[in-house]
């Protein structure tokens, strides 16, 4: 007997779980309007604060307009201001003037012409960043990447958010529960009943009785409720690549309420990890991640004080512990795990947020249609899944393996080739040749990182390919035009753009328009 | 500079004004804000269509006057009163002050010459005086009322930017960007329910005369064709 796939149970109220709930009942939304299809959502009562700000990458936009949510109540009530890349100090050399961005935008003509040669055989006056893109030049002088006369969603600058996740489950929560028609339990699960197969049949609450279901989500972030302690799947440590394995998490307020507010997560490279520095409109969220390994929690705790200055004296901070690592399956019999419940690693380049849009979109467009054909589903959510991580890790990977630094044991072990992944090592010989582009190695639909971010690092970070000069010639036309094109939009963004903390206390006023 | 003061019918006695539209006076305006009650004046000559303010984002209704900064193709229609002028220009140098009428004495229009006196003699509201009091009667609430037509039009995502491409014959090309207009698929497909709605409202009236009104930006750009 064909057994249907038609309701969904998701374990975990985090923003993980939220944000699949809501994917998956935008796309499904006829289907449960006719009474076939039904989400429900089950949330521990016990709510914890997270607090920590979160960043996010552009997909984050398309998720949310898809769910359907307005940007404008997005800014106002989750504490969201705009990011647009990175900015990564101290990286290289650790020189007090060594930093270069990853921005959002796509180096000009990205898809046309691989600019990395033609600005390799240039004097090299200006940084690889400003020579493709303007967003560096908007960062540094503190642009927000859009009009008040912009519709909600789009941008002059290719952007995403940094957000108060304490604010954005619930956020998402309401709209789920308003508008979308999510069934949302507040309750424990105590038991995990299974069948014989091992499928999930049921959970039971001491509050709701017993929920059943055919898909069962893992949202329960790092106990891994379902996945872990259920099922029995084990995780896959990492920590032998990333070194990272503590955080000391802390909110710093602005000096004035119209401080100015930087729209790039500023990573700054210290002795034994590095610190985040996030601006929300109210507050900063700053944390230092460290290796314990190279670090003692007291000499981190120094480093963070000095990163902050003055006002350290007053703050609280939180130790979050950072397993890095993931699950060695992802989706097993009629469960999947999204979110933490699916793994950890740093928070260097926002990839928690995106991994769960881009699982959730790809469980809601390949959404089984019954048991029977679940497990095929299931092997290619696995095979894309763990290739996504393995991406994410390698991508990570490289801001360490590049470094020149060798200050500290954490930055000279970081460059051991034995701590670096084979496809890595393979890549980073290649790139020493052939710097990387559109059409190779990354041409996986949905790639987290695009070739464009590893160019940004790269070149960001002083890598040396070589370059045979003779080969720039034949699309010089075409980078000149690109260059052109580049520095016009830089001067058109920085006459139009205004200053960032303006224009979030505009949308606080006046809202986005949808259109 | 500005010298708003409240209109008094002893002090502003002599006062004379002078209503007519000139470029001097601020009407070389290629959009200008109007109100919904305007609308079937409008439509026999100008595009309506929306725009945002550019320091809040708010959409408003405008009519399309010409394609560039300052270009309106209508001044010498306006200044022998062919056709209908917006009543945001018709008001000259007055404002509303609650239920009173204020005017800008540092105005250029003003005691210009040629103007024309507020008051008669006895102190009653001269012809022109009344068409301001009556055009500040129709734009206090219209402004609430086409701003709720608005809101109603956004929810219904009715609203969808529109970017108007003309050649002219001198071989320039202009793009107008920021506009806005109504969003005819999206019409097509609204529940019968919706549609009863808009038509009790009169709002369905006023947006097909908005569709109707999009014909003459063809018309505007032959006008401007015919000055090369």
């Amino acid at each position: 007997m064909v057994q249907p796939v038609k309701a969904v149970v998701i374990v975990g109220g985090g923003t993980a779980g939220w944000l699949t709930a809501g994917i998956i009942a935008a796309r499904y939304q006829s289907r449960m309007k006719a009474g076939g299809f039904s989400v429900t959502l089950i949330e521990s009562p016990d709510i914890r604060i997270i607090g920590v700000g979160e960043g996010t990458w552009p997909t984050i936009r398309a998720s949310l307009e898809r769910i359907g949510v307005s940007e404008t109540a997005l800014f106002r009530e989750c504490d969201a201001a705009f990011k647009q890349g990175g900015k990564f100090a101290g990286w290289t050399t650790g020189a007090a003037d060594d930093a270069y961005y990853h921005p959002l935008m796509l180096p000009q003509g990205f898809a046309q012409l691989n600019l990395v040669p033609h600005w390799m055989h240039e004097t090299r006056s200006q940084s690889f960043c400003d020579f493709v893109t303007p967003q560096g030049r908007l960062c540094d002088e503190g642009l927000a990447p859009k009009l008040i006369t912009t519709a909600e969603y789009r941008g002059l600058a290719n952007y995403s958010y940094h957000l108060d996740a304490g604010k954005f489950a619930p956020f998402l929560a309401k709209h789920c529960t308003d508008k979308l028609g999510v069934r949302h339990v507040l309750a424990d699960v105590v038991q995990v009943n299974q069948s014989e197969s091992g499928d999930i049949e049921s959970v039971l609450t001491p509050q709701a009785g017993e929920i059943s279901g055919d898909l069962f989500i893992d949202c329960s972030g790092f106990s891994a409720l379902l996945m872990g302690k259920t099922l029995g799947v084990g995780l896959k440590d990492c920590s032998d690549v990333l070194f990272c394995d503590t955080a000391l998490a802390t909110q710093v307020p602005y000096e004035a309420p119209d401080a100015p507010m930087a729209s790039q997560t500023i990573s700054t490279a210290q002795e034994a990890g590095w610190i985040w520095d996030i601006g929300l409109p109210t507050r900063r969220g700053v944390g230092y991640v460290y290796s314990s390994r190279h670090s003692s929690e007291e000499a981190a705790r120094e480093t963070l004080g000095r990163y902050i200055g003055a006002q350290y004296a007053n703050l609280s901070v939180r130790k979050i512990p950072i397993r890095s690592g993931y699950r060695e399956t992802f989706w097993k019999n009629n469960c999947i795990a999204v979110g933490l419940a699916g793994g950890f690693l740093e928070p260097l380049e926002s990839s928690a947020i995106v991994l769960v849009e881009i699982s959730a979109k790809l469980i809601a467009e390949t959404m089984p249609a019954n048991r029977e054909v679940m497990d095929i589903v299931a092997k290619r959510f696995n095979d894309v899944t763990l290739y996504r991580w393995g991406r994410i890790i390698d991508f990570l990977k490289l801001h360490y393996v590049l470094t020149k630094r060798t200050d500290t044991a954490f930055w000279r072990d970081n460059v051991d080739p034995a701590t670096v992944p084979e496809r890595l090592r393979e890549l980073l010989k290649l790139w020493k040749y052939h710097p990387p582009w559109f059409f190779d190695e990354f041409d996986r639909l949905e790639e987290v990182f695009p070739a464009a971010s590893y160019q940004y690092v790269l070149y960001g970070m002083g890598f040396e390919s070589a370059i045979t000069p003779e080969d720039t010639l034949d699309s010089q036309l075409l980078a000149a035009r690109l260059r052109q094109e580049n520095e016009r939009l830089t001067q058109e963004l920085r006459s139009r753009l205004p200053k960032n903390r303006e224009l979030l206390n505009k949308i606080h006023a006046y809202g986005l328009q949808p259109v | 500079m500005t010298q708003i003061v409240p209109l008094n019918k002893e002090t502003h006695r002599a006062l004379v004004v002078d209503g007519r539209a000139s470029a001097a006076y601020g009407d070389n305006r290629h959009f200008v804000r109007v109100i919904v009650k305007e609308f079937p004046q409008l439509l026999v000559h100008y595009p309506i269509l929306f725009s945002k303010h550019p320091q809040t984002g708010e959409l408003y209704c405008g009519a399309m006057l010409g394609f560039t900064e300052g270009e309106n193709l209508f001044l010498e229609e306006w200044a022998d009163r062919q056709f209908y002028r917006p009543l945001a220009l018709q008001r000259g140098p007055f404002y509303s002050q609650g239920p009173d009428i204020a005017i800008d004495l540092d105005d250029p229009r003003v005691g210009a010459e040629g103007g024309k006196p507020l008051f008669t003699e006895q102190g009653q509201p001269t012809l022109y005086l009344q068409s301001i009091i009556w055009a500040f009667q129709d734009l206090n609430p219209g402004m609430e009322m086409t701003q709720l037509f608005i809101t109603r039009l956004l929810e219904l995502k009715l609203i969808e930017p529109v970017e108007v491409d003309l050649e002219f014959d001198d071989g320039s090309k202009r793009q107008c960007t920021g506009l806005y207009t109504i969003n005819q698929e999206v019409l097509a497909t609204l529940p019968d329910e919706v549609i009863v709605e808009l038509f009790r409202r009169g709002y369905l009236r006023l947006i097909h005369y908005m569709i109707a009104s999009l014909k003459q930006v063809q018309v505007l750009a032959r006008k401007k064709n015919a000055r090369f």
